[in-house]
């Protein structure tokens, strides 16, 4: 673990995977006009894993939909390495929160996996040794056979974990990917993705109303509140590379950073 | 669906009861004497379905209906389908063909006939375009509302990882809606034998269904129903093989579901 100084908002230089400015979404026009985000500014640095935590119905998932490219903002500019996005990207790939709907049934877990490949062009051998290389990478080794509904919750969300990173994005976008598996599968899950995060050094947004989750992934949390939402506060964690789902919640920095976001969404 | 708690050999009793209790009335009626004495009872037309069996013009007739029902209904189906994809999943086709589709599937297509019969004669290239026809509008319903129920989800992910628009209708709109395709697709199988025979009788296009005609003309009322026992007996069978391909096709469909 880094003696790095505790709790901090710090403004880096590093060059910037993603970069949103003043962005603004809202449902609806006229006097019925639903403001759900205002001006709201994010940075992503290459290699960062970014939590993005808010209370529920402040629209986190509104967010997550603009910065995937589902959502055409109001207002504002997406840009992944430089380059502004209109639309869903190369870049960009996504784990949603409803992961069993997310899956096809008609596909078996393989082919779950290969179908965004089959998507660019990749040949069928090429595509399926890289679906069984991801596959075992999220812990489901020789489960390619099996159909998704054949699968517990947990097994379900690797399988999507495993189709996003086959995708060989830039970025892993997550909504609430864990919300609806128990404790301890999500524990695992947790520890699994920052694993994979340090293995393929691949950059990830995860969107949470869990604190605890948001702490203990991030090495940056980012608090959204309001209404209309927009950025409150940013904390950089400091935890370092190895984390325990112990260990790293008994300390001081996070029991600090948590009573800091706490009083901050009170306050709303 | 319910539970069955009665065991599979009294279930199978009972079932030779049900078909076997219809066949009792209707010897009943004929031994009473009250319908015109040339109605066959059931003994002659066991006698004569065997009978039928032994005939090549049966044979040919059949396979001719066969060719023709199993041709309109498989262009029907193709048609059907990807003319349903198309239209349930774009949204402007879908509302603006809605009142068009309505029409067609309550036009008695049996009533274009004389039309077609002008146009191609009375023969089995006739008999085919009627039959798909009259197919056409259970696929086609059946799979516009197929592909209109796309889950949300399964969208998304179409949309993030940028599927093609070809390999999302094969691979994607094609298997969630084929739940609801498969039931258009055994509808139009009943109806493609149902018009087939009718078209025939009506039009004299050769086939089981003029046979029919020909042996009413030759008083020969038993192999008539005899003919008769075989078209139905065709479209079971159909029916049959169908719920087969669906139930290995659809295996995800109902495991999804529990």
């Amino acid at each position: 673990m880094t003696t790095q100084a505790p709790v901090e908002t710090t403004m880096e230089t590093k060059p910037l995977l993603m970069k949103v400015r003043g962005m603004s979404m809202s449902y609806g026009a006229g006097p019925a006009e639903n403001k759900i985000l205002e001006n709201l500014d994010l940075d992503v640095e290459y290699g960062q894993f970014i939590s993005i935590v808010g209370p529920s119905g402040v629209g986190k998932t509104t967010l997550l939909r603009c910065l995937s490219g589902l959502l055409k903002p109001k207002a504002g500019t997406i840009e992944v390495s430089g380059t502004k996005i209109n639309g869903p990207h190369p870049d960009l790939a996504v784990v949603f929160q409803d992961y069993s709907r997310s899956l096809m049934p008609w596909m078996t877990t393989r082919e779950n996996v290969a179908f965004p490949l089959q998507g660019k062009g990749i040949g069928k051998a090429e595509r399926n040794k890289l679906a069984d290389e991801h596959l075992a990478a999220v812990g489901l080794e020789g489960q390619g056979g099996k159909f998704p509904w054949e699968m517990s919750g947990g097994m379900q969300q690797r399988v999507a974990i495993a189709r996003a990173l086959a995708y060989n994005a830039k970025v892993l976008l997550m909504d609430e990917p864990f919300a609806s598996v128990d404790a301890q599968t999500r524990f695992d899950l947790e520890d699994l993705v920052l694993d994979l995060q340090h293995k393929l050094g691949v950059t990830i947004l995860l969107v949470t109303h869990d604190i605890d989750e948001a702490l203990y992934l991030a090495d940056k949390v980012v608090v959204i509140a309001e209404k209309p939402a927009t950025v409150v506060d940013e904390i950089v964690t400091g935890f370092g590379e190895t984390r325990d789902q112990l260990a790293t919640k008994a300390d001081p920095r996070f029991t600090e950073a948590r009573a800091r976001i706490l009083v901050r969404l009170r306050q709303d | 669906m319910k539970e069955s708690t009665i065991s599979p050999g009294l279930l199978w009793t009972l079932r030779i009861v049900a078909i076997a209790a219809p066949l009792g009335i209707w010897q009943l009626v004929i031994a009473s004497g009250t319908m015109p004495s040339m109605l066959p009872g059931v003994e002659k037309i066991f006698s004569a379905i065997s009978e039928a069996l032994g005939q090549a013009a049966f044979w040919g007739g059949l396979g001719k209906t066969l060719l023709a029902a199993l041709t309109g209904w498989l262009i029907a189906s193709v048609v059907g389908v990807v003319l349903g994809l198309v239209i349930g999943s774009v949204r402007f086709l879908d509302n603006s063909t809605s009142i068009l589709i309505d029409f067609g599937r309550s036009f008695p297509v049996l009533a274009l006939m004389p039309v077609v019969i002008m146009l191609l004669g009375s023969n089995t290239m006739m008999e085919i375009v009627v039959v798909a026809l009259s197919c056409l509008w259970p696929v086609l319903i059946q799979t516009i509302y197929g592909a209109r129920r796309q889950e949300a989800a399964v969208a998304d992910t179409v949309a993030v990882f940028r599927i093609p628009p070809m390999l999302r209708f094969t691979k994607v709109l094609l298997p969630s809606a084929l739940p609801l395709i498969a039931t258009g697709v055994r509808i139009s199988s009943a109806i493609a034998i149902l018009v087939a025979v009718g078209v025939e009788v009506i039009s004299q296009a050769p086939g089981i269904g003029r046979q029919i005609t020909l042996m009413q003309q030759a008083q020969r009322w038993d192999l008539a129903f005899a003919y008769l026992f075989f078209a139905g007996l065709t479209g079971w069978a159909i029916a049959l093989l169908l719920q087969q391909a669906e139930n290995r096709l659809l295996k995800w469909k109902r495991q999804n579901d529990d």
